[in-house]
């Protein structure tokens, strides 16, 4: 649907070695750019959970939205197979998606398909956005448009921008921004034809743009216009969704599911690698100070820096709430060599807290992995390891 | 090299069937494929962006493309020999990408490797693993776990690479494992300065950290940490590439979705990846926040924690058996997986799912001589029983010498001494009460009571050690490498607190008399007046702009003496100039040593890569020949041998259904040497679990004329040598004492040691 020169558009095909470049508008940052800023800030607006991007090209939108924690379906359709294939490793976690999970799942699936077809699985969503698509559509399929993503599709919110045709008096020798566009409108033409969508299948429709004109002309308005659709009644609710059939009409070219707080495995890491955590730094504070004792200190502490540098103090800066409700429950304790934590102490932590919800949860999750006392209300730890032995002096 | 002309293969030793970690890469001979030059214009660096744009003519080349980010391969050829093709970058800059026909290969044509391998990755993908670094890790086979307050998880992948060997093409895949380590930057700085000793924290954690790598999820990329900025902090702001001001908290958040939470936390600070190309070149340093920086690799803490580090071994070091097993496992997913199996066709490539099978020669062991006993190494490739309570073979005598001790440790310094008097009378070392001296137990105390203490006669200092603190034990060595060149020994108290005390203590006592210059076994080599010399490197840690050499030679025809010499050079530079003087100063050594000078000199150079040969044979090996003519021109012969430790070779011993690893003094130099080199394998040393890694060994250079054979058995004679253990180890001794050396020098001293000390071996 899109082609590659699409984020060029600026620029007409072929023309650009007669242009020097001086003259050509340049939007800072690039008009491209500026579209997928303004669809991420709409989704930091609304929160959008499924959110579908038709005619995503290479992807790079969907990229940008994927770092979202609200969204948990992320779909991308274009009618060019190849450039979905090749690109779907971009989509994929990253290594560091594993060590920092997600608290929801996230799952991407990328579709080969037309916009004017009807495929089941992209009912539903919160937000469908169709950047620089509709001009790519000849007078066929942009009738078939609206009556496939607005009547059966018809999300909650969608998102259509298009090139601003009363703007190219602007750029130098311009009839089309780009050989595929079938037609640029006027501010006028859009409008009337976002109305009548809108009007014809109940939503209504707030208009915008990006690429600010240059001083001097500003009534040729925004390069890019774009017009914000929103579903009258809002959402689409989940029993109509129940009655449509099975439509699946697109081909899945690549999917991928993301590590999340929600999936066992992960959640266990990070729950166990936060009480450790908790732990460890109770356990250390819980020791006696060591350095008054006899003076064999691996060095001398040195002066570094001249004046004393305060000592830096690292640790989560609680709220006073928060630091209320840690010193009101049951404290560390030592028995002997070992030293407890109740996990009641652990759970009054805020990041503990906003892990797991209560101590059944909590020991259900980290008892084969940290040993526990023998009544399971607390974690257990020696006083002193060996590593502490590596400083005892 | 004339001499192995005719054949590179030895014939010594009873033959054994052995199975290797290879399989064959099957390709169609006529099968022809066409190279193309690709170019930028303007010129694109990122290999990325360069795949893309050209992407964007997908179509005029086709599916059946390997791009390599410089040249493209077609299996047909293209219309035209050049092409220009326009591509758009999501700036709206246009790129003429120019195509050029380059040359026509055949399957087996060594440039057609680097496109298999390319190939090859993209299989991986198919099987949706996941890349890091240069390996392929899956994320479905995960093991997880706890301890020192972080949670860890290791990954199964797989390292693979196609090659032309002697024979045939071959995929070489080795099983490879990812730690992941869920521990931020921050939670370490946390942890760290809560459980420091000193006074000053800061300087604690800094030490601590710099040198670690650390992985940003917001990019997937790694950077090294050079330094904490204790001055800044995430509130702090830097300009953005448009000029405008934004703290590192709102930037972070608007662009990547990440949280800060903490405010209070320094910045790392990274010089970004060091590279040759680059050195000299000034470059803004890159502030990471440590909250959103993930620690990688391990700690301290867990490589000391047996328990810990055993229960990595059990997932980590696989047993033959179980290694076969999951390779055979790896290569049939290949086969059955309907993708790979399409996009492997395209170019008419299949790889054999069976283990290549290699015929292996195992060599007798060594003899090796100590006192008047002549013993063996048993089927574990080791005497230590063999030689307990056995005099040494050249006892140095200790009269004068120190203990100093913490004030903590004084039962374990009386009961050292106790040990000692008892352990050296049957190794035949005479000796005489040490001297015992108290000090407090920080690094100055020790340095200030040997400024006191040492004098001309002084043969030895041994420092009982409250811990292993890393910077008393530096400048202790410092002092006695440098200032005050004495042979050491450092024991930390615990080592001497174990319950086989006395073993231990005979080891002390044994290093003890070689660090004075004794010796401790003789292996029969059966050749005379040759000299042989290990070279190693060693990349500071700290200071990333040095490297330092170990040179390390044989001085007398025995092999118990060695002369040993460190040479400190900016990295990058060559050895050469140093090599001559440190060869020369070797030679005169062993003038001092024996009455007649060597006639030949065969060098073990280790710590190079396969791109490197050339200037090995260009620049050390000419220089050392040359320098050898100058003082003897017709009889001076020299070899070159480069060893290498680091391969994803594997060989397995078939053992009815079972596999376990080739006995030591396995030697393989067929089928998996290459054509053009005189290269083989040995396996010497013999671990206790996992996988044996066989060394492999590259004769560079000979004009000695050793025969296969010959350099094999001496070869595998060194790797007897080595005092610190009485077993067979993985390199030729010279090569692990030049390791050894630029290790402390690296680690500890940081400077050339006193030359009187060299030539013992002080370094042990």
């Amino acid at each position: 649907m899109e082609e590659n020169n699409l984020q060029c558009s600026s620029v007409v095909d072929g023309n650009f070695e007669e242009v020097p470049r001086e003259m050509a508008i340049q939007f800072k940052p690039p008009l491209y750019r500026q579209r997928y800023q303004f669809v991420k800030n709409l989704v930091d607006q609304h929160e959008p959970k499924k959110v579908a991007d038709l005619g995503c090209g290479d992807t790079s939108l969907l990229r940008l939205l994927k770092v979202n924690p609200c969204i948990e379906l992320l779909v991308g359709v274009d009618i060019n197979e190849d450039k979905l294939r090749w690109r779907g490793d971009s989509l994929a976690p990253f290594l560091g998606d594993f060590l920092k999970p997600r608290d929801l799942n996230l799952t991407i699936t990328l579709y080969h398909g037309s916009v004017v077809e009807r495929d089941s699985r992209l009912l539903g969503f919160d937000l469908i956005t169709c950047i620089e698509l509709i001009e790519h559509l000849d007078s066929g399929d942009l009738a078939r448009f609206p009556e496939v993503v607005f009547g059966y599709l018809s999300p909650s919110m969608i998102v259509i921008s298009t090139p601003n045709s009363e703007f190219n008096p602007l750029f130098p020798s311009v009839t089309l921004r780009d050989s595929d566009h079938k037609f640029e409108w006027t501010r006028m033409e859009f409008q009337t034809w976002a109305l009548y969508v809108a009007n014809r299948y109940d939503y209504s429709v707030e208009f915008t743009g990006v690429g600010e004109p240059p001083a001097g002309a500003e009534n040729v308005g925004y390069c890019t216009q774009i017009g914000i659709f929103r579903k009258n009644g809002g959402k689409a609710t989940e029993s109509c969704l129940s009655e449509q059939h099975d439509q699946h009409v697109y081909k899945a070219v690549f999917t991928t599911s993301y590590p999340s707080l929600q999936q066992e495995r992960f959640f266990k890491l990070v729950l166990v690698n936060e009480v450790s955590q908790q732990v460890e730094s109770l356990r250390v504070s819980h020791l006696p100070r060591r350095k008054e004792q006899a003076g064999e200190q691996g060095d001398k502490p040195k002066d570094i820096g001249g004046s004393k540098a305060p000592v830096p103090c690292f640790g989560p800066v609680f709220t006073e709430v928060e630091k209320a409700k840690i010193e009101n429950s049951p404290t560390p304790f030592c028995v002997g060599d070992k030293f407890f934590v109740p996990l009641q102490r652990l759970l009054a932590y805020p990041k503990l807290n906003r892990l797991c919800a209560n101590e059944e949860m909590m020991r259900s999750v980290i008892a084969d992995s940290i040993p526990l006392s023998s009544d399971g209300s607390a974690v257990v730890a020696d006083l002193r390891n060996y590593f502490d032995e590596q400083f005892e002096f | 090299m004339k001499h192995v002309k005719d054949s590179k293969t030895g014939s010594e030793g009873t033959v054994v069937q052995l199975l290797a970690n290879h399989f064959r890469v099957i390709c169609r001979p006529q099968w022809v494929a066409y190279k193309y030059n690709v170019d930028y214009k303007p010129d694109i660096e990122d290999g990325n962006l360069r795949t893309i744009l050209l992407d964007q003519h997908r179509r005029k080349f086709g599916e059946r493309h390997i791009f390599d980010g410089n040249s493209l391969l077609l299996s047909r050829p293209l219309k035209e020999r050049r092409v220009e093709w326009l591509s758009t970058t999501k700036d709206k800059n246009i790129v003429k990408i120019t195509v050029e026909f380059s040359k026509e290969l055949t399957p087996t044509s060594p440039d057609c490797l680097r496109y298999y391998n390319i190939l090859f990755r993209r299989t991986f993908k198919l099987l949706d693993f996941e890349q890091v670094g240069r390996n392929y890790y899956t994320k479905k086979k995960a093991i997880q776990l706890y301890r020192h307050g972080t949670s860890l998880e290791i990954w199964l992948g797989y390292v693979t690479s196609i090659l032309q060997y002697e024979n045939s093409i071959t995929l070489c895949a080795d099983v490879s494992h990812k730690l992941l380590r869920i521990e931020t930057a921050y939670d370490f700085i946390k942890r760290t300065s809560a459980q420091a000793q000193t006074g000053n924290i800061r300087e604690e954690v800094t030490n601590k950290l710099i040198g670690s790598i650390v992985l940003t999820k917001y990019n997937n990329k790694t950077y090294r940490v050079d330094d904490i900025d204790w001055k800044q902090n995430p509130e702090d702001t830097f300009n953005k590439s448009d000029g405008s001001k934004i703290t590192y908290i709102d930037y972070y958040r608007q662009q990547h979705k990440e949280i800060v939470t903490v405010k209070k936390q320094p910045l790392l600070v990274s010089q970004g990846r060091w590279k040759k190309g680059l050195m000299g070149t000034q470059r803004e340093p890159i502030l990471l926040i440590p909250q959103l920086c993930h620690m990688t690799g391990l700690t301290d803490e867990i490589r000391k924690d047996y328990s810990i580090m055993k229960e990595l071994a059990k997932h980590t070091r696989l047993s033959p058996r179980r290694r076969h097993h999951t390779l055979k496992e790896f290569t049939n997913t290949l086969q059955d997986n309907k993708k790979v199996r399409e996009l492997l066709q395209l170019w008419d490539l299949k790889f054999d799912t069976n283990f290549l099978s290699v015929p292996g020669r195992v060599l007798k062991n060594a003899n090796i001589m100590q006192g008047r006993r002549m013993v063996k190494a048993n089927s574990q490739g080791d005497w230590s029983r063999e030689i307990r309570e056995l005099p040494l073979l050249n006892a140095m005598p200790l009269h004068s010498w120190l203990i100093l001790y913490s004030r903590s440790s004084h039962r374990e310094a009386m009961s050292l001494k106790g040990h000692l008097q008892s352990v050296t009378a049957p190794m035949g070392i005479t000796m005489k009460p040490a001297e015992m001296i108290e000090v407090d137990g920080d690094a100055n105390s020790y340095i200030d009571t040997l400024r006191k203490y040492t004098r001309p006669t002084l043969q030895m200092v041994i420092c009982i050690l409250p811990n292993d603190d890393k910077r008393r034990y530096d400048s202790i060595k410092r002092y006695l490498c440098t200032k005050c060149p004495i042979p050491s020994q450092c024991v930390v108290k615990k080592t001497l607190e174990k319950v086989q005390a006395r073993t231990i203590v005979t080891k002390i006592a044994q290093q003890m008399n070689c660090k004075m210059g004794g010796a401790l076994w003789k292996v029969e080599t059966d050749v005379q007046r040759t000299m042989f010399v290990g070279i190693d490197c060693f990349h500071d840690i700290v200071n990333r702009q040095k490297s330092i050499a170990g040179f390390v030679a044989s001085t007398n025809a025995e092999l118990t003496k060695w002369y040993s010499q460190c040479v400190i050079q900016k990295t990058g530079e060559e050895l050469v100039k140093e090599l001559e003087i440190c060869l020369k100063a070797a030679l005169d050594v062993w003038c001092k040593n024996e009455s007649s000078m060597p006639h030949s000199v065969i060098v073990y150079r280790d710590g190079v890569g396969d791109g490197q040969l050339q200037a090995l044979l260009d620049h050390e090996a000419k220089k050392m020949s040359t320098y050898l003519k100058t003082i003897s021109p017709n009889n001076f012969t020299l070899a070159f041998i480069v060893v290498k430790k680091r391969i994803n070779t594997r060989f397995f011993l078939k053992h009815g259904s079972d596999f376990q690893n080739p006995p030591p003094g396995t030697v393989i130099d067929v089928e998996l040497t290459r054509n053009e080199w005189y290269d083989f394998f040995i396996v010497s040393q013999s671990v206790q679990d996992g996988t044996v890694t066989p060394t492999h060994y590259n004769v560079i250079y000979d004009t000695i004329g050793l025969s296969p054979d010959t350099v094999q058995r001496l070869t595998y004679c060194l790797c007897h040598m080595y005092y610190n253990l009485p077993g067979i180890i993985r390199v030729p001794a010279p090569c692990h004492y030049a390791h050894k050396l630029a290790y402390l020098v690296g680690q500890s001293i940081h400077q050339e040691p006193n030359r009187s000390l060299s030539t013992r071996l002080f370094y042990l």
